[in-house]
């Protein structure tokens, strides 16, 4: 069985529930990547990014019986994900998810650094990545995360609300936020 | 470029993409978690998996859609059965009567009886709304059939005694002559003598065939128990509903009367005999008494 390359997100999890381990092979190649650079992005080392990546899946297959589909299937795994980084975070004194005033302000204050605009008009695609990445770590953990779940989970301003436990309001202003500062940092970049 | 003024303008939080930076983010994101990480994770969800029964509700929500469709088409059928059955046992009575009166040895007299009856109306008769329908609408043509099958050898082998009757025949469908198929049976049951009913009724009880009882008698006796108790409430039914034994006498004079309870008496056929006295006696008291 294990379900084939057509099956969703939450028929492959339905098919695991119901005892099939290959629907798990599946959505584990489906997912893996985008789960382990969010993590990674989001605490930075990569021993605890392999340790909470383990225990996000392990979440997963312990909550398994008990599974049914009632979001889709990444807002439910980068839900996991989410709480698991919020123990990180207080099991590790970090100060996380700042206020979203704190965020706004920082986003008005903090125009575009042109002495690091570089001035040579060639530059290649790899450096233009190395200077996203910079930029993507500079973000407040709320906006970063935002943007992570954008374009790691593929999801909408509403599944990210969902997987954060925020307000729609909420997710959208950390999301367009954070685009604000990346566009603003890739000015000349690009 | 107006970054900020484009991107304040945006209503809809799904439009808070910028393809360069989805372009850019995917060329230079492509890290992936070190495969060591793979193998703990897979068994576990193996072991998991293989482990644990399934609950009983995924179970019941697998199963959920064939064993309602299963059972839709079973009390479908069931019904469909049912009501077959009760078609046939509901037709049987009303077959019976007509067949009663030409069935005597001495058919052909009687027979001319049960014809000037059948064109007579019979107000004081009633019958089943049914039976009444059929009587007008083929008793002509029933009349002689009837006449051939009161003759023993005319007659196709009668297959069996209440088995037959009750089975729902093509023929006793409504549709022109509703119950030639039913009625040389029927006129075999009620021209014979008081004893060959009981030796029926005996079959019906399950009671074991005599070995020398021809085939056509004998397949009584092989239905089930409940198919021959059903078949038994519909000849109790019939019986019950069959007319009285003087059906057809009420306006003729005593001597009518006297003769029918005498051929009765010579039929062997006691019971009817008895019956008819005592409502002859009713109707002419001042009568000497036979």
């Amino acid at each position: 069985m294990g379900g084939g390359a057509e099956s969703t997100d939450e028929e492959l999890m339905l098919l695991y529930r119901d005892g099939d381990a290959g629907a798990f092979d599946a959505l584990y190649a489906r997912h893996k990547g985008g789960l382990y650079r969010y993590l990674l992005r989001q605490c930075r080392q990569a021993a605890a990014a392999e340790e909470l990546f383990q225990d996000v899946w392990m979440s997963l297959i312990r909550a398994r019986a008990g599974y049914s589909v009632q979001a889709k299937f990444t807002t439910y795994l980068y839900r996991l994900a989410h709480n698991r980084l919020i123990d990180h975070y207080r099991k590790n004194s970090h100060v996380a998810m700042v206020s979203f005033d704190e965020e706004d302000r920082e986003a008005i204050a903090d125009p575009p650094d042109e002495r690091e605009r570089p001035r040579d008009e060639t530059l290649d695609a790899k450096r233009q990545a190395g200077r996203l990445m910079e930029l993507i770590a500079g973000l407040p953990e709320a906006q970063r995360e935002a943007f992570l779940l954008q374009q790691e989970g593929g999801m909408s301003v509403e599944e990210i609300a969902q997987a954060t436990g925020v307000t729609r309001e909420t997710a959208k202003s950390r999301l367009r936020y954070a685009m604000v500062k990346l566009r603003q940092g890739m000015l000349g970049w690009r | 470029m107006a970054l900020n003024g484009r991107n304040a303008g945006n209503a809809n939080g799904d439009a808070e993409r910028d393809p360069q930076l989805d372009r850019l983010y995917r060329e230079a994101a492509r890290e992936a978690p070190p495969a060591h990480l793979d193998a703990p994770i897979l068994a576990a969800a193996r072991r998991d998996a293989g482990a644990r029964p399934r609950s009983l509700t995924s179970t019941l929500r697998r199963w959920h859609v064939p064993v309602s469709i299963a059972a839709v088409v079973i009390v479908s059928v069931s019904l469909v059965i049912l009501v077959r059955e009760e078609d046939g046992e509901q037709i049987v009575p009303a077959v019976a009567p007509p067949a009663e009166q030409p069935a005597a040895p001495s058919a052909q007299p009687a027979l001319a009886d049960a014809a000037r009856e059948a064109t007579q109306p019979q107000p004081a008769a009633p019958a089943p709304q049914r039976r009444d329908s059929r009587e007008d609408a083929g008793a002509p043509a029933v009349l002689g059939k009837l006449a051939d099958s009161a003759r023993p050898e005319s007659g196709p082998p009668a297959p069996s005694g209440v088995a037959a009757v009750a089975t729902p025949a093509p023929a006793a469908k409504p549709s022109p002559p509703p119950f030639v198929a039913a009625p040389p049976r029927v006129a075999e049951e009620r021209g014979a003598p008081v004893a060959a009913d009981t030796v029926t009724a005996g079959r019906l009880a399950g009671a074991p065939v005599p070995p020398g009882e021809p085939p056509a008698a004998r397949s009584a006796a092989d239905v089930p128990p409940a198919k021959a108790m059903a078949r038994a409430m519909a000849a109790k039914a019939a019986e019950q509903d069959r007319p009285p034994v003087w059906e057809g006498l009420e306006k003729e004079p005593p001597e009518k009367w006297l003769a029918r309870i005498e051929e009765l008496r010579r039929q062997g056929r006691a019971a009817e005999a008895e019956e008819m006295l005592s409502e002859f006696k009713r109707r002419f008291p001042k009568l000497p008494q036979p």
